[in-house]
């Protein structure tokens, strides 16, 4: 073959590989080398070949490169396939990188490939940043002293801080993936548990909505139930619910605080309102029920009888037996009365050896046959003193223009006339007119 | 004259007060120019194989010495590779890159681009970067406290574009 046969030969076949590509087969060399017709041409035609066998090497290289295949070796000889070597020792070291990378090794940085360099370092800075927020926000809930929870949509945790830990004695292994309100939040505070369409707490994680309370408790792994001041808030990323998260303190000393603080209100309200003596309503809580009663009255325009009464020669009691002897006769004269008042009726001491009895729905003819009841049971009562202790009474009842003064006034106008009269005994408020005008006979007194 | 000579650090001296106006940096075809003309007289007089040994040991050295006056031995392993790098980058000595790092049998397999010693470089056909090799092995052993060998498995002078270096610790 001489080499114008050679170069056509060869110019045909570069031709077909440039209209074809390079095939399964790559560039074969058209010229058998030991056929050339003189030993320069035969050299060349060596190296020619030698080309064609590096290009074919070199595209099946970049090829495997093509195809992520990094482990692929070509020869050192091959001078088409060097800018490739580094190509694929640069990509040896960039999956490496990003081994380091998904393993949390944030130092990486990838140097002198050009735009991938910038794009990679810069999605390290992104998630250095993201990392130095994340440890920010775990020492900000490590050191808070409040328990957080974070959980998903459905309800798995997926976030508990060491406060959380602590509070209610779960560890954040054991509860992970764990539907936190079927382990916590079951039952109410008595221990009684929630019905099954559950709870608002659960709602709002389902729904995604806020949600704040002060009388839920949470059971700890001990079993105790923890009353806990809550307030749980959807997480939402991009408009979609991702999850909500529930942060929590333990109120019991609250709790506590705030019962023993209404007990002593109550108690200290008995005391503003009761008679330390006698254990019945003092006078001061007398004039506030006297005046709720007459309000009520006048609204409903109903009757409501008063009846005063006070114990017959007290000072003579005193002086014969003491004062001690007198504070029992007055506390006897409590019992026997508050023992044979109604339910309705609101009793009351309204000075010294005074007493009041306010007596709802009753009309001054009921009043007095009350007040009679009441006197007859005093005189037939045996005192601690060794003699017969009675009282006297005098009854009114309510006009619409009454005021607590007038109506009162009247009763002890009216005991005034019972004590003239001869003590132990009953008078009603302007008893003569009154008993002319209704007919009715004087009831009897002692 | 005394007969060894012990490198201290200090020996290196005050670039700033000496070099003023030139600075502290000089070219890389200066650098070859003495390590080449270095293994040419050294081959010469000890043999091609004792002078590769020297330069190894050199570099062995040199590697101790850079870690202990240049990097931070305290840093965690990440960080330590990403300092040097970072560092051999700022010194222009080479593009250093981790292929492979397993931590428990402390096999690296390292390349190293631009290298100081031997990119561009025609086609030798046998590994040039003894020096390195010590380098490598040198700095490692600062940092882990374990002796290392590192052999160059790929190199610009046998027709590669990176040298690539395989790193294993010296078995006991």
């Amino acid at each position: 073959m001489n080499s114008t046969q050679a170069l056509n030969a060869i110019g045909s076949c570069l031709a077909l590989a440039m209209e074809r590509g390079l095939g399964k087969n790559g560039l074969v060399f058209p010229v058998e080398c030991k056929e050339a017709e003189d030993d320069t041409f035969q050299n060349s035609c060596q190296n020619l070949q030698q080309i064609f066998a590096q290009m074919n090497e070199s595209y099946r290289f970049a090829e495997a490169l093509a195809n992520g295949e990094l482990k692929t070796e070509v020869s050192r000889s091959n001078i088409f396939a060097m800018p490739l070597k580094a190509l694929q020792a640069s990509l040896r070291h960039l999956t490496w990188q990003t081994n380091q990378v998904a393993d949390g090794d944030l130092s990486q940085q990838v140097d002198f490939l050009g735009e991938f360099s910038l794009s990679f370092n810069r999605m390290i800075k992104s998630l250095r940043d993201k990392k130095s927020l994340e440890q920010r926000l775990k020492t900000i809930t490590d050191v808070l002293g409040e328990g957080v929870y974070l959980v998903d949509t459905e309800g798995r945790l997926i976030f508990a801080n060491p406060e959380a830990e602590r509070l209610l004695g779960y560890s954040f292994q054991e509860m992970t993936g764990e539907m936190v309100l079927h382990v916590i939040h079951k039952q109410y505070a008595d221990g009684t548990f929630f019905p099954p369409e559950g709870t608002q707490l659960g709602t709002a994680i389902r729904t995604g909505q806020a949600y704040n309370s002060d009388d839920c408790v949470f059971a700890c792994k001990s079993g105790r139930l923890m009353p806990v001041s809550l307030a749980c808030r959807p997480v939402i990323t991009g408009g979609k619910l991702e999850g909500t998260v529930i942060a929590f303190h333990d109120i019991t000393e609250q709790k506590k605080y705030q019962e023993s603080l209404q007990t002593i209100n109550a108690l200290l309200e008995k005391q503003a309102s009761t008679d330390t003596l006698t254990g019945i309503y003092n006078r001061l809580k007398f004039s506030k029920l006297l005046a709720m009663e007459i309000s009520r009255a006048r609204r409903y325009q109903s009757s409501m009888a008063i009846i005063m009464f006070d114990i017959d020669k007290f000072k003579e009691i005193n002086d014969a037996y003491g004062h001690q002897a007198g504070d029992s006769v007055l506390i006897d004269m409590a019992r026997v009365v508050n023992a044979n008042v109604r339910t309705t009726d609101i009793f009351a001491r309204w000075g010294g050896e005074e007493f009041m009895v306010i007596a709802p729905s009753c009309t001054l003819d009921q009043g007095v046959q009350f007040a009679e009841m009441l006197r007859f049971r005093v005189a037939q009562t045996t005192f601690s003193v060794p003699r017969k202790v009675t009282a006297s009474f005098g009854v009114s009842v309510f006009r619409s223009n009454d005021t607590e003064l007038s109506l009162t006034n009247r009763a002890d106008n009216a005991l005034y006339r019972a004590k003239g009269n001869g003590r132990n005994r009953v008078e009603a408020e302007d008893a003569e007119a009154f008993y002319h005008q209704a007919g009715a006979s004087r009831p009897p007194t002692s | 004259m005394k007969n060894v000579y012990n490198f201290s650090w200090e020996d290196l001296g005050n670039l700033a007060e000496g070099r003023p106006n030139l600075g502290g940096e000089t070219s890389v075809a200066i650098y070859r120019l003495m390590q080449f003309t270095f293994k040419d007289v050294l081959s010469k007089e000890l043999g091609r194989e004792k002078t590769c040994e020297l330069f190894v040991k050199a570099g062995l050295l040199a590697g101790r010495e850079f870690c202990r006056n240049v990097l931070n031995p305290d840093l965690p392993f990440d960080e330590f590779i990403a300092d040097l790098k970072a560092k051999l980058i700022d010194l222009k000595v080479g593009v250093l890159r981790v292929e492979q790092a397993d931590m428990e049998s402390l096999n690296f397999v390292l390349t190293v681009s631009e290298d100081l010693d031997c990119s561009g470089l025609p086609i030798f056909g046998e590994t040039v970067c003894d020096y390195d090799e010590g380098f490598i092995a040198g700095i490692l052993k600062e940092y882990t406290g374990k002796d290392f060998t590192a052999k160059e498995v790929d190199c610009w002078a046998i027709g590669d574009r990176t040298c690539r270096f395989e790193v294993k610790p010296v078995e006991a």
